[in-house]
């Protein structure tokens, strides 16, 4: 399994995180290549279908990133909403059988791009030591 | 749905992008996309040719969808989105793909990064399918505004809201305008706070478009920016404009209880006039404690008292909202220093107060009966926590307003001994030469690090108790008098403010900037803005300046006499809704409401007030809500192309 590269999709908030994700870049520091990013306007927008999606179609890891709880907030409480769902959907995705490693609900502001990065490589590490997610769960079209 | 017909522009950013990534390899692969009619790739597509090479493409291979693989959306989305708007396609049909904050920049491997910018392009090609054509919208706004809050900032606010043309109306809780400002002394070595707001009160009296409520509160907000509906209590007043200020009511009132406009340095009636100056000059009763005996009635020959008025409810629409209601003092905990066990322990604001001409000692400093001989400031008494009630933030104000106090008093009483007691010296800017002045005056400064100091209550007077932090020994001083030099805390009623104006608290307690670098002055809900301590602690002139910024904001969204609405919005499938109405509990603006349609209850989102977070679009269930530019649709046909799936529709 040294060479399983897994792949991990990210939603981030346009506020917070995204905005972490390009000072990454700024900065030009480094981390692997692992990651897709998508942007959504708020944490609060993600909704589960989208994880269950990436998981289904062999994602094999998940991260949805906000601005940190109580207050940052550009949307005053989307990262709350956020947390609600995703702190319930955890539960939910043990007992599809995914690993809950697979699966982080980060919040990261838009100045903690070294942050970021140890997000994405403690995530790589992790999967790589899982391994491909082993798909227990068919999504029927 | 017209076929879509893609046009993928690659990026080389000089070599920041084509340094790591083959963006010729990209370019080629995007050509292999569905739907992708054209690709290219370019040295700056920034550039005006860059752009010129996109509006050519949509005219002569008719394209109706841009993806720009470049740098992020919050550099150029702008500029391209303006591109493709000028060659004639809805601008909201560009998408970014970012290759070089999220790729170039951040990887070394040339080869796993132009395999990722392939797979980055591909997501962006999958979400540019199914982008709409979307239209901003434009609402008429009304070219007036609410003030609420009548000191520095919130005075100077409505002095250049109604500068700029606007009808204002300027809303205070007290029965006078001028906030603290006005009574607390001198705010440098020269100048009296109250001087300052009489200079802007004469202003007001002359500007016909500033309508003033005092005794009023802000009771309920609806609308949105542009077109608020306000609605005010006018609570009564109880004398009426036919007051000559004679005072002979107050000497008759039997009531009798500390006066906060001297910060408790005396005592006033419940019928009283808050300070000389106050604005409107006419005496007020304090509801809260007459108990309307009718003696005060009785006396005023000029009929000016009527102790029958009501409160009314007067309803105005605005354009935009400036919040300045300021701050409190903090308050000392009983036995913090000391304080309200000896007459001579007093707060800053008291000493500030005492020194004012004005004061009930008329500028003398007489603490305990007596001019002290020598006399302490405690600084950071609240602020940067120093006791267990203290707040963790520093109040800014404090450091130069007791320097610029123990100078008035060296300057008055040569030979009292003056002791400034302190953690850090704060007073920046140009008020450190205070801090030197205060040095050549003979002000001993003496400084503490963790160890607080303590407070001796004995029989042979005060004494401060303190580890003297340069020559590392205690040292016990006897003083007359010792000043705290109390912070600021977030005004007592802000719970009263968040929940009519829905804005929102950092974790200090004070309402929060949308966001303090990119907009600052403004409120998350669009059309507020603030001003003044009510984000935090400040001076007086800082104060005075964010009153002005958020005028000044608050015209630049006005001025039009429009104001455009993005169209990145939530909006409703009425068709496939059910009026289960989850949405309208998660939306964190009201926007969303139910409302009927041929007997059905379908959601209903009030576009202005939308802000386009798209968190009722998570919640529902039936896929009715959608949050244009970031619909289901677009965002599964990204996570798919992540694996080279599509979606189906």
């Amino acid at each position: 399994m040294s060479d399983f590269e897994p792949k991990i999709v990210v939603y981030a908030c346009n506020w917070c995180t995204y905005a972490a994700t390009d000072l990454a870049g700024t900065s030009r520091m480094s981390y692997p290549e692992n990651v897709r990013i998508i942007r959504v306007m708020c944490s609060g927008r993600v909704d589960p279908q989208f994880v269950l999606q990436a998981f289904a179609d062999g994602a094999d890891g998940v991260i949805v990133a906000g601005c940190h709880p109580p207050a940052d907030c550009h949307y005053l409480e989307g990262n709350y909403k956020a947390y609600r769902r995703f702190e319930l959907f955890r539960k939910l995705l043990e007992s599809f059988g995914i690993e809950k490693e697979r699966f982080r609900l980060e919040w990261i502001s838009a100045a903690e791009a070294s942050r970021w990065v140890q997000v994405v490589n403690e995530m790589v590490a992790e999967l790589k030591k899982l391994g491909p997610l082993k798909k227990n769960l068919e999504v029927k079209e | 749905m017209t076929e879509p017909r893609i046009g993928v522009y690659v990026c080389h950013c000089g070599f920041n992008i084509a340094g790591t990534v083959d963006v010729k390899k990209v370019a080629e692969y995007a050509k292999t996309l569905p739907n992708v009619v054209v690709a290219r790739d370019y040295v700056f597509m920034c550039s005006e040719p860059g752009q010129d090479l996109i509006k050519q493409d949509i005219k002569e291979h008719n394209l109706n969808r841009v993806v720009v693989a470049s740098c992020s959306p919050s550099l150029h989305e702008v500029t391209f989105r303006t591109a493709v708007a000028e060659a004639g396609l809805n601008k909201y049909l560009m998408e970014m793909a970012n290759i070089r904050e999220h790729c170039s920049w951040v990887h070394h491997d040339k080869e796993k990064a132009t395999e990722k910018a392939k797979e980055i392009v591909r997501m962006a090609v999958a979400k540019a399918r199914y982008l709409d054509p979307l239209e901003e919208l434009e609402v008429k706004a009304e070219q007036s505004a609410l003030v609420l809050g009548g000191g520095v900032a919130g005075l100077r606010a409505a002095l250049e809201l109604a500068n700029y043309g606007l009808q204002v109306y300027l809303v205070e809780k007290s029965p006078t305008i001028g906030g603290k400002a006005a009574l607390i002394g001198y705010v440098d070595p020269k100048t009296k706070g109250a001087e300052i707001v009489s200079k802007m009160f004469e202003l007001i009296k002359e500007c016909p478009r500033i309508h003033i409520f005092t005794n009023s509160e802000l009771i309920q907000l609806s609308g949105f920016a542009g077109n608020y509906t306000a609605k005010i209590r006018v609570n009564p007043r109880y004398v009426t404009e036919k007051c000559t200020l004679c005072g002979e009511c107050e000497e008759v009132c039997p009531i009798e209880i500390s006066n906060e406009y001297n910060f408790g340095l005396n005592k006033r009636k419940a019928i009283f006039l808050p300070f000389n100056n106050a604005y409107p000059p006419y005496y007020a009763i304090d509801h809260r404690v007459c108990v309307k005996c009718g003696e005060c009635e009785k006396v005023c020959r000029f009929g000016a008292i009527n102790l029958k008025q009501e409160p009314k409810i007067v309803e105005l629409k605005v354009g935009a909202l400036v919040i300045a209601t300021g701050y409190d003092p903090y308050r000392p905990f009983k036995g913090e220093y000391g304080y309200g066990l000896h007459e001579s322990i007093i707060t800053l604001f008291q000493l500030a107060r005492m020194l004012d001409p004005e004061s009930p000692t008329k500028g003398e400093l007489i603490i305990g009966g007596k001019i002290p001989k020598s006399i302490a400031f405690i600084q950071c008494v609240g602020s940067r926590n120093t006791t267990p009630g203290a707040k963790e933030y520093c109040s800014r104000m404090c450091c130069t307003t007791a320097i610029n106090n123990a100078i008035k008093i060296k300057e008055k009483y040569p030979d009292t001994n003056v002791y400034i007691i302190y953690k850090d010296i704060m007073t920046y800017g140009s008020d450190e030469s205070l801090y030197e002045e205060a040095g050549k005056k003979l002000v001993q400064f003496v400084k503490f690090e963790d160890k607080i100091p303590r407070v001796l209550i004995t029989p042979e007077g005060l004494f401060i108790e303190v580890f003297e932090y340069t020559i590392q020994e205690n040292i016990r001083i006897p003083v007359d008098a010792i000043v705290l030099s109390i912070g600021m805390l977030p005004p007592r009623d802000i719970e009263e403010l968040i929940a009519v104006t829905r804005v929102s608290c950092g974790g200090e307690g004070f309402v929060r900037e949308a966001h303090l670098k990119l907009a600052p002055v403004e409120a998350p809900t669009k059309g507020i803005f603030l001003a003044g301590c009510i984000t935090g602690p400040k001076n007086i002139l800082e104060s005075i300046r964010m009153g002005s910024a958020a005028a000044a904001k608050a015209m630049s969204l006005l001025s039009k006499g429009k104001i455009t609405i993005e169209p990145m919005i939530a909006q409703v499938n009425e068709e496939k809704c059910s009026g289960c109405a989850i949405c309208v509990g998660v939306c964190p603006y009201s926007a969303i409401s139910i409302k009927n349609v041929n007997g059905d209850r379908v959601a209903y989102v009030e576009k202005a007030l939308c802000m386009g977070c798209g968190t009722c679009n998570a919640a529902c269930p039936s896929g009715a809500m959608q949050h244009l530019g970031f619909k289901d649709v677009q965002l599964l046909a990204q996570t798919r192309a992540v694996f080279g799936g599509e979606v189906n529709v």
